[in-house]
């Protein structure tokens, strides 16, 4: 099958913008995504159009993917909205990659957008349980935050992990989310301030957990075949994984890790023909602080039991060999369901091309989203490659 | 049949209790003369649950268990759903089967005494049991007399034709004596027209009347268990029933419980029983108004738990009461419809997991490829577990924090924790993890305490009480 590439990406803040709609939030990634297509792109030339979203916050939308296209002027273009939970823009850029490898497509839209500030704290309540097992897990009483709670409960009785550990994600994340002018919590936590928080779901506190956020995140995806009529310095995507696994976390074969996110590394990482230590930087879902130090070993950065070590000697932090989360991840940047993982392809766009601004790694080659849904019961990896330049 | 086998008691009430002191601090006085402290149910307990929790003692008291049993009666003033056949949840509990016959019986305190004198008239039973389930959390207003002294706890009679407790004698009076204690359609507060005397007069022509009837030497009996509004009626029965207040104290349990309703003359004869006596007068009354009295000989095996555990400010109760808490909030979103739930019922109620006939793993729920090897297997193998097991992973569900389902519960009780419990199995030798929320306990819930399951109330939506199983510390099981 012929090469797919990243030739654009773009996205609105993420945060709390109660002057905007679903459809104007995407209207706003997709421009931004056009224009920062090197050579500059027409909407006519896309051909395919995959919208991530959980069903547009609680409002449970039938034919939102279309809606939002059509706002963003992709006339008569086919859409589609796909659902896997926090997933599901992870999901829509592998569709994209699948319909520009397959021939069906030479250039496909894939993002995803999420409204979630808007509605009561009640309504609130109700829609973000959606994503869990809802017939016997959620009927625990359980959240969310319950639920990656129970993990870190299992993880910090396994390995030599503390709480503060999971407080030192939150600090590494706010300092570059701080750089990050998108960053719905843009601003550096101090360590005290990430240890104290008010307890959310033992042992998580407030400052272990992302935001609720609205946003939209877009990226362009085009064949080998065209990809020089938009850019020089082409990013290939290098490798896709993506798994699933029991969406109830007491059916899965592992409270410690998510094998979902395991199974799809392994897959991005033979078909890209890498490893982790050949990466630059990696995007990983961070929805709650456990679950970074989750990726660290789910994705290969470390050994089981480990993550605590790479944290605290500084490897993924953004000066380290290893730098996570350059964007702020989930926690600082914010987490609008069906736009997060769209986003982290974003800012891997932007370290690639040399448009990251104040976050720039110096001339990075290689680098890795890695986005969850739901407590693990399905997972997406992308690998990028910056190619030499045409 | 007049005599019948009292094979065993189960008596049970909530672990929460309030002082008298409380009352006294919040209202300048104490309206339940004789009551000192009184039981609470929590917010997952209703006459259900507290009816679970003593049949089970008492079928293992009896040693039998639920499958022998031909004959339910349940009796209650406080029926969780006003309308809707309760017995088919407490045989589905219980494991009673299919054919047993139910019978409800509400509507005043009487109703234990109908429920013991119909599953008595079931008989004989032959091998099989009757089963009669008494179990009641009467309120009031407030400020009410009968609040003040409204209690809870439940109390389970194996009915057989052997005993080794036999009910002797029985007799009942009924004569109309409206206004002493009622509840108008559709609310759940009991009141009365508190015309003292009168209200007096009612019990004692009703229960004189039906002790005329008895021919049992009333000096023979060791404790008299009479029907306890308060903790100062049952004593003016004493002239009524030939019985003088000593033996109406020795089966006191309105001072440390409250007033148990249909329930209190049960409770009585369960803790006399249990301190030894050999023959006991058990005499309950309700409004309306009728009277039955049962002579029961000992011995009877007991299994109790009815101490104390935990003690409540005045404002915990009313948040445990409802008076200062909210309900579910409004929304949709992750809906479990009643018939998805009907589904699971053997799960939630009998704790039945599969066995997977590719790789022998338990399965929990046993629908769907097996969770262990993924075999595409349909004919899971039934194996019911014995309801112990151990945490794996646990979290606490702070205050504000409880999905919807889950905010009534929260606003009463307060801060839960939610945990994932490896279940044995019946050989001991495999588990299967399901997911429970774990009862308040004194002690830390981690990884590694032993719990037990028990049933409560889940959650209610769309008016259904939907009753499942949660985890409870072992330790603090009574």
């Amino acid at each position: 099958m012929r090469d797919a590439y990243l030739i654009g990406a773009g996205q609105t803040p993420f945060g709390s913008m109660p002057e905007e709609s679903y459809r104007s939030l995407f209207d706003h990634a997709v421009s931004e995504a056009i224009d920062s297509v090197d050579h500059g792109i027409d909407t006519n030339a896309i051909d395919e159009a995959v919208v991530g979203s959980l069903g547009v916050g609680g409002r449970q939308l039938g034919l939102s993917g279309p809606a939002a296209t059509e706002h963003a002027g992709l006339h008569g273009v086919p859409s589609v909205r796909v659902e896997n939970a926090c997933a599901a823009s992870g999901y829509a850029v592998r569709q994209a990659v699948q319909a520009v490898k397959s021939g069906m497509a030479d250039v496909a839209l894939a993002g995803g957008v999420e409204v979630m500030t808007d509605m009561s704290s009640d309504v609130t309540k109700y829609w973000l349980g959606v994503s869990g097992e809802t017939e016997w897990e959620r009927l625990t009483g359980t959240t969310f935050s319950g639920v990656y709670a129970q993990m870190a409960s299992a993880y910090l009785r396994e390995y030599e992990a503390s709480e503060e550990h999971l407080s030192m994600v939150a600090v590494k994340n706010h300092r570059n989310g701080a750089k990050n002018p998108k960053a719905h919590l843009g601003f550096e936590c101090s360590f005290e301030d990430a240890v104290g928080a008010p307890v959310v779901a033992d042992p998580l506190n407030l400052y272990h957990c992302c935001p609720t956020s609205d946003g939209a995140a877009v990226a362009l995806i085009a064949s080998e075949d065209v990809v020089g009529q938009y850019t020089d310095d082409p990013v290939r995507i290098a490798g896709v994984g993506a798994a699933s696994d029991r969406v109830g976390l007491f059916q899965r074969d592992s409270y410690t890790s998510i094998s979902a996110s395991e199974m799809a590394a392994d897959t991005a990482y033979n078909r890209a023909g890498v490893g982790p230590d050949d990466l630059d930087f990696a995007e990983v879902h961070d929805c709650f602080t456990i679950a970074e130090l989750l990726a660290y070993e789910d994705l290969g950065f470390c050994d089981r039991g480990e993550a605590p070590q790479l944290l605290e000697a500084g490897t993924t932090e953004s000066d380290g060999a290893m730098p996570v989360n350059l964007s702020g991840g989930l926690k600082s940047k914010g987490h609008p369901i069906g736009a997060t993982g769209a986003g982290q392809l974003v800012e891997a766009f932007k370290q690639l091309t040399g448009s990251a601004a104040d976050r720039q790694l110096a001339a990075p080659k290689y680098g890795l989203t890695h986005n969850v849904g739901g407590s693990g019961g399905s997972a997406v990896v992308h690998i990028l490659e910056r190619e030499a330049a045409r | 049949m007049t005599a019948a086998g009292l094979a065993a008691i189960g008596a049970y009430a909530p672990r929460l209790r309030i002082d008298a002191e409380e009352f006294e601090a919040a209202w300048g006085r104490f309206d339940a003369a004789g009551v000192d402290e009184k039981a609470v149910p929590d917010a997952d307990e209703d006459a259900v649950t507290m009816g679970v929790e003593a049949a089970r003692r008492a079928l293992t008291a009896a040693d039998a268990s639920g499958a022998a049993v031909a004959h339910l009666a349940f009796a209650t003033t406080t029926p969780p759903m006003a309308e809707e056949d309760l017995a088919a949840r407490l045989c589905s509990i219980l494991n009673v089967p299919d054919d047993a016959k139910t019978q409800t019986m509400t509507g005043s305190t009487h109703a234990g005494a109908q429920a013991l004198d119909a599953t008595m008239d079931g008989g004989p039973f032959g091998e099989d049991i009757g089963l009669v389930i008494i179990s009641d959390c009467p309120r009031g207003d407030p400020d009410s007399e009968v609040e003040h002294a409204a209690g809870a706890g439940s109390v389970a009679l194996v009915v057989d034709d052997d005993g080794p407790g036999t009910v002797i004698e029985r007799a009942s009076h009924t004569e109309a004596y409206p206004g002493t204690r009622f509840r108008t359609g559709g609310d759940d507060r009991t009141t009365g027209l508190g015309v003292t005397q009168y209200d007096r007069e009612a019990f004692t022509t009703t229960l004189s009347s039906a002790a005329d009837r008895l021919d049992v030497p009333m000096e023979t009996v060791d404790a008299a268990a009479v029907q306890s509004p308060d903790g100062k009626l049952p004593y003016r029965a004493t002239g009524a029933l030939g019985v003088d207040a000593a033996t109406i104290a020795a089966a006191d349990t309105v001072s440390s419980l409250g007033d148990t309703g249909a329930a209190s003359a049960f409770l009585g004869a369960a803790t006399a029983f249990a301190d030894g006596a050999e023959r006991v007068l058990i005499a309950a009354y309700g409004s309306g108004a009728s009277a039955t009295l049962f002579v029961a000989t000992g011995p009877v095996p007991v299994n109790t738990a009815l101490d104390g555990a935990v003690s409540l400010s005045y404002a915990a109760y009313l948040r445990r009461r409802g008076e200062i808490t909210r309900d579910e909030p409004e929304g949709g979103g992750a809906y479990v419809s009643v018939p998805s739930w009907q589904r699971t019922i053997p799960q939630r109620h009998r704790l039945v997991a599969g066995r997977c006939s590719a790789c022998e793993a338990l399965n929990f729920p046993p629908t769907g490829a097996c969770t262990d090897c993924h075999e595409r297997t349909s004919d899971f193998e039934a194996v019911e577990l014995p309801g112990t097991g151990t945490v794996e992973a646990v979290t606490t569900i702070q205050q504000g924090g409880a999905p919807p389902e889950f905010v009534a519960q929260q606003s009463k009780s307060g801060q839960f924790d939610s945990a994932i419990i490896a279940l044995d199995s019946q050989s001991g030798e495999q588990t299967v993890s399901v997911p429970a929320q774990v009862l308040q306990a004194t002690d830390e819930v981690t990884i590694g305490t032993p719990v037990v399951l028990t049933t409560r109330r889940i959650y209610t939506q769309e008016g259904v009480i939907r009753y499942g199983f949660k985890a409870q510390v072992a330790s603090q099981r009574r």
